[in-house]
């Protein structure tokens, strides 16, 4: 039995670890535009979870209500791009730091004052029966976030290669006043990425929120560790991050295991210190040239 | 003079005598409660102000200082039988220890990873108080006596007192600090780390006691906080009372201990705001008649952009929409400080006193301290003899970026005394060198050597003190800064006086001789009539003379001047034409990079010509324009 208790522990821990990837992925997609990330992503994730679960008690069919949901996801997306990093760019200052702050604190408690501070439990059509798979027990939810995870980012990277639009969003990443020359709106591009990186979170939203239930705190803590796969993988990384996530949510099952389930933040929070002290470009991330 | 020593001091007096009386005056315990906190408050923004006023960046981890300091004096006490000053003391040196920790890997860092990683260390130190159950008994609480200062007991009123003085000591150190060098070294951070680095001002070292000072003042706090309320719960320092100081900095006003003082009194009396149902309607009103207002002005007058103007409204109308209709106010009290926070950010950047510390300064017409007379530049710059032996010897110097091969092996020798023009055509490899010898960047290969002893490789700020200095082809000046500051920054040699002397405001001496030498400095590049105005704001070209004079205050042995020709108009270039040449009076050696080729030949004594990261031609200006290699290196003639 204790055998495989730890291979149980790393399987289910690394597909949680996914969904950090996920949101870490939605980080990279504006700091590649735009230098900046949104502070409030997890409210993101939990204000399209709960538009999601509304529009299913309103008795939309399933597939519906997940559309209805990421469009939602994208919509917030656009508005913290506007109401948050444009105008503290367009003012050039750090201030988008602050106003992505604030957004999230304005969404958590709206999402508190609109439905309520408890958790509620989210519909899926997708049963939660255990299988066993070499004498580990997955779920087949657990199973659906990896698809949906490795699906939607994997459609964003042949969104970014295949089409014209992509290919924009690739030149202003890599530099933006020449994209700019070469008749890229970079300000829409930037719109792009943070209607993208909306997404993302909404997707995360829908995958985990039958796994944690829905409620305003249920992606505070989510956040922190996207953060830390963000930072540990590097934020130009790529692929990097969903490495990064699976050994993180590994080591968090671990640590929440054997040293007590009150410490499992303690170790993202503590790679992420690290990171920053050793490699502030992350593991897969490419150190920077100073130019001046 | 007695007017500005009156309108300055004497609110600052006035303000901590009236606070000082009131209990005397209204004997309410729950007034006195109030009051204690302003002033644990206040201490705790101070701190809070130095990294997010000062250094600029956003500080998301002051809140777990004032829970750490608030344990360590709880847990001294309670486990030692400390006195209060003692367990104080180990507040504070517990928030100095970890804000030092932190700021090692944290200040590396800029923006966004710099507010992540104080989000961690929160979020880490949150975590640790709840769950080492043993030693803080976790959500349980921990219950605080308070006790004794000194062998004295004191009540409620006595700790107000107490902690009025505490709060008054750290506000004239502050204010000594923040307008000695440190503060002005804590702006042009912010402003242009490379630059300050180039400077040889040590940007690292700056950083991390400016963190490390607002930590320990976090931590202060929190022994105060313990003393005070004699209960903690770890759920008290998180993330909602983050939020709730950044507010309090962010709307009192940044870079202005007043901001603090006003922020603190905002947070301590936040919670009776919102309970007044009335007093919550006329304060959005205001605030929406305010934010109408200032947009509309702002609009019509600067030109803001619409949607700048019009969302500090949009989120005050909000505000103003929940206090009529919402029923209760304290379960919106989120997005209450949101909107507010909001509209201060967007709107109102500078806070409540720093937009009342402009008005009142216009209103009363304050004039600033007046400035001593410009000394005599010989003090800052001493003649050097030009005696024409090699300063600066360069041999094989390589430096690869990947498969570019910007600099392939270039030797050079730069006389002292000497004016050494380097040209070449756009990519031979300029910049790089100067980045290379300055210290921006590391090497690939090769030796560099000053006054026959090895340069320092790969750092800006170690190259400066061995007398490197240098001026940059995009500019970096310490934009918000004065010219005056500006050149005081990089003053070298006159800064002496230890940090303890300068927070007990004992420094003020070498503060004048700084200035007299900086104003020196900016006569010769001609600038003495604008040494008050603030650096973005003058013209172009005087922002490049100001760059060399900054360059100047280095004191250097070698000058290195990247293209500062770049952009001037023609009458400019005769000007700096002249610096140049009394620069070369004063016998300090300099490297020009140049395009104009008349500046060049007008003023070099050797020019070296470089082409793909190799050395084309070296000699002097008439031959150089004769020499075929340079001619088809720039016409692109075949040869």
């Amino acid at each position: 039995m204790t055998a495989s208790v730890v291979p149980q522990l790393v399987v289910s821990g690394a597909f949680m670890g996914l969904v950090y990837a996920l949101v870490a992925y939605g980080f990279q997609l504006t700091y590649a535009t735009s230098k900046s990330i949104n502070f409030g992503q997890g409210e993101l994730v939990m204000v399209s979870s709960f538009i999601t679960l509304t529009l299913a008690d309103l008795g939309f069919p399933y597939w519906l209500v997940v559309i209805g949901g990421l469009l939602f996801g994208v919509l917030l997306g656009l508005f913290v791009e506007r109401a948050a990093v444009r105008l503290a760019l367009e003012q050039k200052s750090e201030g988008w730091i602050l106003l992505t702050i604030i957004l999230g604190l304005f969404f958590f408690s709206a999402a508190e004052n609109i439905w309520g501070r408890d958790d509620r439990p989210f519909p899926t059509p997708i049963p939660s029966d255990a299988i066993q798979v070499l004498g580990i027990s997955v779920t087949p939810l657990e199973i659906s976030v990896a698809v949906g995870v490795i699906a939607i980012m994997g459609l964003i990277e042949i969104f970014k290669r295949m089409t014209l639009l992509g290919k924009a969003f690739e030149a202003v990443s890599v530099d933006r006043d020449a994209a700019e020359l070469m008749g890229v709106s970079s300000t829409r591009t930037v719109m792009l990425s943070y209607g993208l990186s909306g997404l993302s979170a909404a997707v995360a939203g829908i995958l985990v929120s039958p796994i944690t239930t829905v409620g305003p705190t249920m992606a505070s803590v989510l956040v922190l560790k996207a953060f830390s796969v963000a930072v540990v993988a590097g934020l130009d990384s790529g692929f990097g991050v969903v490495l990064v996530g699976l050994v993180l949510g590994s080591i968090e099952s671990l640590t929440s295991f054997y040293i007590g389930s009150g410490w499992r933040e303690a170790p993202g929070l503590v790679l992420l210190i690290l990171a920053l002290a050793v490699r502030p470009a992350g593991v897969f991330g490419k150190v920077m040239i100073r130019k001046v | 003079m007695v007017k500005r020593f009156f309108f300055i001091h004497g609110p600052e007096a006035l303000v901590f005598v009236l606070l000082a009386t009131i209990p005397l005056a209204v004997k309410n315990t729950f007034v006195l409660a109030l009051l204690t906190l302003l002033a644990i408050y206040g201490i705790l923004l101070i701190g809070l102000d130095v990294t997010v006023g000062y250094l600029g960046q956003v500080n998301l981890a002051q809140a777990a200082f004032l829970g750490l300091g608030a344990y360590t004096a709880g847990l001294a006490v309670n486990h030692f039988g400390i006195g209060m000053q003692s367990a104080l003391l180990a507040s504070l040196l517990v928030g100095l220890a970890f804000g030092t920790l932190l700021a090692f890997p944290a200040l590396r860092l800029e923006g966004p990873q710099f507010a992540l990683a104080t989000l961690s260390f929160s979020a880490l130190s949150s975590t640790t108080l709840n769950e080492w159950e043993s030693l803080t008994n976790g959500a349980q609480g921990l219950q605080v006596s308070r006790p004794a200062l000194f062998g004295l007991h004191l009540e409620a009123q006595g700790f107000f007192w107490f902690c009025l003085v505490l709060l008054a000591i750290v506000w004239l150190a502050m204010r000594n600090l923040l307008t000695s060098q440190w503060g002005r070294t804590f702006e042009a951070l912010r402003d242009s780390p490379i630059a300050t680095d180039a400077m040889g001002v040590g940007t690292y070292r700056h950083k991390i006691a400016a963190f490390a000072l607002g930590s320990a003042l976090g931590g202060l706090a929190g022994g105060l906080y313990a003393f005070n309320f004699q209960y903690l719960q770890p759920q008290i320092f998180v993330w909602d009372l983050m939020v709730v100081l950044l507010l309090g900095v962010v709307l009192g006003g940044r870079k202005n201990l007043w901001g603090a003082f006003v922020g603190s009194a905002l947070i301590v009396l936040l919670p009776n705001l919102l309970s007044s149902k009335l007093l919550f309607r006329i304060i959005s009103f205001a605030g929406l008649l305010i934010a109408v207002v200032a947009g509309g002005r702002s609009y019509i007058g600067k030109g803001t952009r619409p949607f700048q103007a019009l969302a500090p409204v949009i989120s005050m109308s909000l505000l103003v929409v929940a206090a009529i209709f919402v029923r209760n106010i304290e379960d919106m009290r989120r997005a209450i400080f949101a909107l507010v926070l909001f509209s201060i950010v967007v709107g109102l950047p500078e806070g409540l006193m720093g937009f009342a510390a402009r008005f009142f300064s216009r209103v009363l017409n304050i004039p600033p301290a007046p400035l001593p007379g410009a000394g005599p530049l010989n003090l800052v710059l001493e003649k050097k003899d030009a005696d024409s032996s090699p300063l600066l010897e360069i041999r094989e110097l390589k430096r690869y970026f990947g498969g570019v091969r910007a600099l392939d092996g270039v030797s050079l020798v730069v006389s002292s005394g000497q004016i050494h023009g380097l040209i070449g055509p756009n990519g031979s490899g300029k910049t790089t060198l100067v980045n290379v010898i300055s210290g921006l960047y590391a090497p690939s290969g090769g030796t560099m050597l000053l006054r026959g002893r090895q340069l320092p490789e790969g750092s800006l700020y170690k190259a400066a003190r061995m007398g490197i200095s240098r001026t940059f082809q995009n500019l970096q000046i310490f934009s918000e800064l004065t010219a005056l500051d500006n050149v005081m920054v990089a003053l070298k040699g006159v800064y002496n006086k230890s940090l303890l002397l300068v927070l007990l405001g004992l420094a003020r001496g070498e503060e004048r001789c700084a200035q007299s030498g900086a104003l020196a400095l900016l006569e010769m590049v001609g600038l003495q009539d604008k040494a008050r105005i603030p650096a973005k704001d003058l013209p172009y070209g005087a922002q490049r003379f100001l760059e060399i004079a900054r360059a100047l205050a280095c004191r250097p042995d070698l000058l290195i001047l990247d293209e500062p020709a770049a952009g001037l108009a023609h009458p400019d270039v005769k000007k700096l034409v002249e610096i140049i040449r009394n620069i070369h009076k004063l016998g300090i050696s300099t490297i020009l990079i140049e395009h104009h080729m008349e500046v060049v030949s007008d003023l070099c004594d050797v020019i070296t010509v470089l082409d793909g990261g190799l050395v084309i031609a070296k000699g002097k200006p008439e031959d150089i324009k004769r020499n075929p290699a340079v001619i088809a290196a720039y016409l692109g003639v075949s040869t």
